[in-house]
């Protein structure tokens, strides 16, 4: 096990308004509030999605323990936000996953409907793009039609982000 | 009462549009004045965040941008727009460095994020203006008994989305209960749908949704209703595959909450396209 001191400052970083996580005492009440964790994983194994594990591994700088385990490990998070909520510390657990998301999409390894998600937004703008059936549908519904957003400018974005690269 | 920009999300707009049919006719009801923009999608908080954070901010700020250059608030249909689009405007008020990269990136393409706007809810929009909901319902769902799912980005992180108690949610509740429908609580009330979950590890999300969906059978409740378009897919589309892989009979119809209202206000079945839904209706309203 290697610490990471750039990996680790960057963690330190991903907080909007402090670095609190520095202050994770580690009593567990994300993961026990967790529902992934608890349909996911046993009290006495190391298995499944555990948000305390990857806060400390995070906190320290555990780089490499982090990115070579089972993916479950990170892309277990439904984004429900509870340990957020939950947590004494008021550690703002979420902002730190989606880091741990963002290296783990850069690295390939994302759940395969975030790439295609992305994928969609690049080249419609919209996660779901318009489709003939949905527009007719639309129109007997007595609807308007959706107004038709600017992919140039998202592309642009997109590429000067830097995140065009991490499509598959 | 102003005028908001209507931000009806991906989901709604290019999917399940019927909700937006029931929407409309409930904002036309209660009062609540709409126009469009060419809005991108918000990004998904649950998706393009994972994927991205940076791009996120930027995508969701340039939608700030449309909202900001007509001067109106944005009203969201959707948990995870309405979601997005207050974190960027929090995390990017909040975090200087930040506005200044992302507003680096915008002028690129020729514009500027200031924070000049309010995104609301329309479920935040519906609470304020409860007495008018109220004065609208002609048909009164008097002995339908409720069950609730605010979900989880309407209330969470309650640092930006500033809407509801965020374990003890309530809103959605007194809403439901103006159209003289019974609410019936039940324990797994602010359970995740797990929507998120089920797209990247099925078995996982099936056996969250098998603790919710039993948790809302076992106080009887006629409907299951709903303010967000993730979780009325999670529950209208995967609870067949539910009954399938637990061999349990769940069939609780789904209604988003302006479906429910349409409906209290006199509205037909036809007209907001109720037959659109994958879970039938066991009785008529």
């Amino acid at each position: 096990m290697m610490v990471d001191f750039e990996f680790r400052k960057e963690v330190m970083d991903k907080h909007v308004s402090s670095d609190l996580i520095k202050y994770c005492y580690q009593c567990s009440r994300c993961t026990d509030n967790c529902p992934v964790s608890a349909v996911s994983k046993d009290f006495y194994t190391t298995t499944g999605y555990d948000p305390r594990a990857n806060i400390l591994a995070a906190l320290l700088g555990y780089k490499d323990v982090i990115f070579s385990q089972d993916p479950l490990a990170i892309w277990g998070c439904t984004v429900c936000d509870t340990c957020d909520e939950v947590c004494p510390q008021h550690i703002e657990l979420t902002e730190i996953f989606t880091f741990l998301k963002n290296k783990s999409a850069e690295q390939g390894n994302a759940p395969e409907f975030i790439y295609s998600q992305a994928k969609a937004i690049f080249e419609s703008s919209k996660a779901i793009p318009s489709q003939p059936a949905i527009e007719r549908r639309r129109q007997q519904l007595g609807l308007p039609a959706v107004a038709e957003p600017n992919v140039g400018e998202l592309q642009t974005l997109m590429k000067n982000i830097g995140a065009e690269k991490k499509l598959k | 009462m102003t005028e908001f920009k209507m931000f009806e999300g991906c989901t709604i707009g290019n999917r399940i549009p019927f909700i937006e049919a029931a929407s409309r006719k409930v904002f036309d009801k209660v009062g609540i004045e709409t126009s469009q923009a060419p809005f991108s999608c918000c990004p998904d908080p649950t998706g393009m965040k994972s994927f991205d954070n940076e791009a996120w901010l930027a995508i969701g700020a340039r939608n700030l941008c449309l909202a900001e250059a007509e001067g109106k608030d944005i009203i969201s249909l959707c948990n995870g727009c309405a979601n997005t689009l207050r974190g960027v405007q929090h995390q990017l008020k909040h975090d200087s460095l930040k506005k200044n990269r992302i507003n680096k990136e915008l002028a690129k393409i020729g514009k500027e994020f200031k924070g000049s706007i309010d995104v609301k809810h329309f479920v935040d929009v519906l609470k304020d203006n409860l007495d008018k909901v109220k004065a609208s319902v002609t048909k009164p769902l008097s002995g339908l008994k409720v069950a609730v799912h605010p979900g989880c980005h309407y209330m969470r992180p309650g640092e930006w989305m500033e809407s509801d108690d965020v374990m003890r949610p309530k809103n959605l509740k007194e809403i439901v209960a103006a159209t003289g429908a019974t609410v019936v609580s039940y324990d797994e009330e602010v359970l995740c749908c797990g929507s998120a979950v089920t797209n990247a590890y099925e078995e996982h999300g099936m056996a969250n949704l098998k603790i919710k969906m039993d948790s809302i059978a076992k106080v009887g409740a006629d409907v299951l209703v709903v303010n967000c378009p993730a979780c009325f897919q999670q529950f209208d589309t995967r609870q067949r595959d539910l009954s399938k892989k637990y061999e349990k009979d769940y069939e609780i119809p789904v209604l988003y909450i302006t479906e429910l209202l349409a409906l209290a206000m006199g509205t037909s079945a036809d007209e907001i396209g109720l037959k659109f839904h994958r879970t039938r209706m066991k009785k008529e309203l």
